[in-house]
């Protein structure tokens, strides 16, 4: 609990330093944090595009957490992701739940291929996954311009997705399914055996064995279900928000996540607010730049800040 | 733990000052742009990027155009650079709702958006750099660089000694491949015997690659060369200067880049098309179809070198001036390849 009111003040202060940046460009700093919020969540239009960007936070924050609790350190959400939509692509001819299962599958696989490689040659998941990030660019690259390329093959982009998520209102069924997604990563982490031991495995590998547990395969099965749930993100903003594929397609969600997972301090309920917070900072920072020209990127200026101040505080904490 | 909820009681308050002071801020400002309304609405356009407008290549050159905007038809002007895909209808919905008379996506990658905004927003128009996509308020900008592309495929065979050339390409678009086939075919208008080799580097930045492509073309008898590589074309100019083997700008005009060497550049003047765009729909005439530029219109030119001009047989600069007016014209329709 503390922990989170720590990160909720981080998250403030964020904000504040943020405000405090717009002397840089000359603007009154109220003026930016007042566009901010009436940009992130001052109207119904506001906030659904708050939430249409929080789904995938969401669901690559809870990735990010559910891999970092096993002590997993699997960066490789953009990758997951892309995989995903991918599949979630190829499935789409089957219907949407056809297409979202592939999508958790193939987020899984990609996922799987670094524990793979930690099994086989006890490569370290922080590169593997990052390096299959960049692989996974380059296999959707390949596919937009090659075999998945739209029928008409003039832009380097597929033909719409066969299948597409209901809407709700102005937003998609995207939303129920990412948390839905989140109190079940809660109840798996915290009300499961499987949960136990995966939390033991990543408190202490070396107890959690000495316990009973199987290392290797717990950390294999969080590796999957990390995974599954970036897969399931991209697969979502496929059927929900692009209905196509193209090369700028997974647009840094994968690592987002990386933010969103440490501003909730892994803790699978409070990555909803976390995804919320970083969904209405990119939301507000578009019209920022809309009406004050000030750069959209100050929305990514928010998340270094917020970890920053988030490593200072556990920094002056451990001191203590 | 009692001091952490004193300070993030503080941080709330200091955090919620602004947000009550908001709301007065969103009733002033339209408010304002209503009273403008009235008396004289402000023309107000919009650009959606896919990148950072600092990138010195496709997206500067968009910010650009909006710059003359708004210089040479007073305009307001905004610009979002989206990050993501969400953010492309969120954008154009915006331009809509606040009802600007012009929104542009730069990139094919915004018809969908441009689209469905487009039938939210009837009193906006919505333009995309590139596309395919036609609705009522919803158009594509199309450009023709192969107008001039076509008459340096004519310069080479009429010019040439080996009845050879060379094309360097970076990544095989349809877009590049299209001004490949104009060069072909004006080269084949004058000599269909004429040979034409090309060879893709697989990327725009690699000067070195572009350079050695561009000596294997010369060693197999090339004796004219035209890039479409960006950045990495400075490598086929290395690569003509030092064997001396005249060769093509383009995009923009690259003439002075290796002025013993480069006959002429085909430029494509893009801000230019933005400007004629937005005084089009400023004029209310605005046509639901792909808008095309070309050199009838003046947005692409063929750029000569005026110090290797003397050096051309005055009958081959009399011919591709005449056929430059017949393009201009539209008696002669250059061959699109795609």
């Amino acid at each position: 609990m503390k922990r989170l009111l720590i990160a909720a003040a981080a998250a403030c202060v964020a904000l504040l330093l943020l405000a405090l940046s717009a002397l840089a460009f000359g603007h009154d700093p109220r003026e930016l944090l007042a566009i901010l919020v009436r940009g992130s969540v001052g109207s119904p239009f506001a906030i659904a595009g708050t939430l249409l960007k929080s789904v995938p936070l969401l669901l690559t924050g809870l990735s990010v957490a559910i891999a970092f609790r096993a002590g997993v350190w699997n960066i490789g959400g953009e990758g997951q992701f892309i995989a995903g939509a991918l599949a979630g692509l190829l499935g789409a001819r089957y219907g949407v739940i056809v297409s979202l299962l592939a999508a958790m599958l193939a987020g899984a696989a990609w996922a799987s291929l670094a524990t793979a490689m930690r099994l086989w040659r006890n490569a370290p998941e922080v590169l593997t996954t990052i390096l299959l990030n960049f692989i996974a660019i380059h296999l959707l690259g390949w596919c937009v311009n090659g075999p998945l390329q739209e029928r008409a093959a003039q832009y380097p982009q597929t033909d719409a997705a066969a299948a597409t998520l209901p809407a709700l209102g102005s937003v998609h069924f995207g939303v129920v399914l990412a948390l839905a997604a989140s109190i079940g990563s809660w109840w798996l982490l915290y009300r499961t055996a499987e949960g136990l031991r995966l939390r033991a495995t990543g408190l202490n590998p070396s107890a959690a064995r000495w316990a009973g547990i199987r290392v290797s395969a717990q950390l294999a099965r969080a590796m999957a279900v990390s995974g599954a749930a970036a897969g399931l993100a991209g697969g979502i903003e496929l059927l929900g928000v692009t209905h196509r594929l193209f090369e700028r397609f997974a647009a840094g969600y994968g690592y987002a996540g990386i933010a969103v997972a440490l501003l909730a301090q892994l803790h699978p309920l409070a990555v909803v607010a976390s995804a919320l917070f970083f969904g209405a900072l990119t939301t507000g920072a578009g019209e920022l730049q809309r009406t004050a020209g000030i750069s959209s990127g100050v929305a990514t200026l928010g998340q270094a800040v917020v970890i920053l101040v988030l490593i200072g505080v556990d920094y002056v904490r451990t001191r203590r | 733990m009692k001091r952490a909820v004193l300070a993030f009681a503080f941080l709330v308050l200091a955090c919620a000052k602004p947000e009550t002071s908001a709301p007065a801020n969103t009733s002033t400002a339209p408010a304002a742009t209503r009273g403008a309304a009235s008396t004289s609405k402000p023309f107000r356009v919009g650009l959606l990027t896919p990148g950072s407008i600092n990138d010195g290549g496709w997206n500067a050159i968009a910010w650009e155009g909006m710059q003359r905007i708004q210089k040479e038809l007073g305009a307001e002007i905004s610009h979002q650079e989206t990050k993501t895909p969400a953010e492309f209808d969120e954008g154009f919905r915006s331009y809509g709702a606040k009802k600007f008379d012009l929104a542009f996506g730069h990139g094919f990658e915004f018809q969908d958006a441009a689209k469905k905004a487009g039938a939210e927003y009837p009193d906006t128009m919505f333009v995309t750099t590139s596309g395919s996509t036609v609705a009522r308020n919803v158009a594509p900008m199309r450009f023709r660089l192969e107008e001039a592309t076509y008459l340096l495929g004519v310069i080479a065979a009429r010019e040439s000694k080996t009845g050879k050339a060379g094309l360097v390409g970076g990544i095989n678009l349809p877009s590049i491949a299209s001004t490949f086939e104009a060069f072909k075919a004006g080269a084949h208008s004058v000599n269909p015997k004429f040979e034409v080799k090309e060879i893709y580097t697989g990327n725009f930045d690699d000067l070195g690659a572009a350079k050695v492509a561009t000596l294997s073309l010369i060693n197999a008898g090339a004796d004219f060369v035209f890039h479409q590589a960006n950045e990495a074309g400075r490598g086929v100019f290395q690569a003509c200067s030092e064997r001396k083997i005249r060769c093509f700008g383009s995009n923009k005009n690259q003439n002075d880049l290796a002025p013993d060497v480069i006959v002429a550049s085909a430029v494509l003047d893009v801000p230019g098309a933005f400007v004629r765009m937005a005084k089009t729909v400023r004029d209310k005439q605005f046509k639901p179809e792909i808008q095309m530029f070309g050199m009838a219109n003046g947005i692409v030119t063929l750029e000569w070198n005026e110090k290797l001009k003397g050096t051309l047989a005055p009958a081959t600069v009399a011919e591709v001036e005449r056929l430059e007016a017949q393009i201009k014209q539209g008696a002669l329709q250059v061959p699109l390849g795609f």
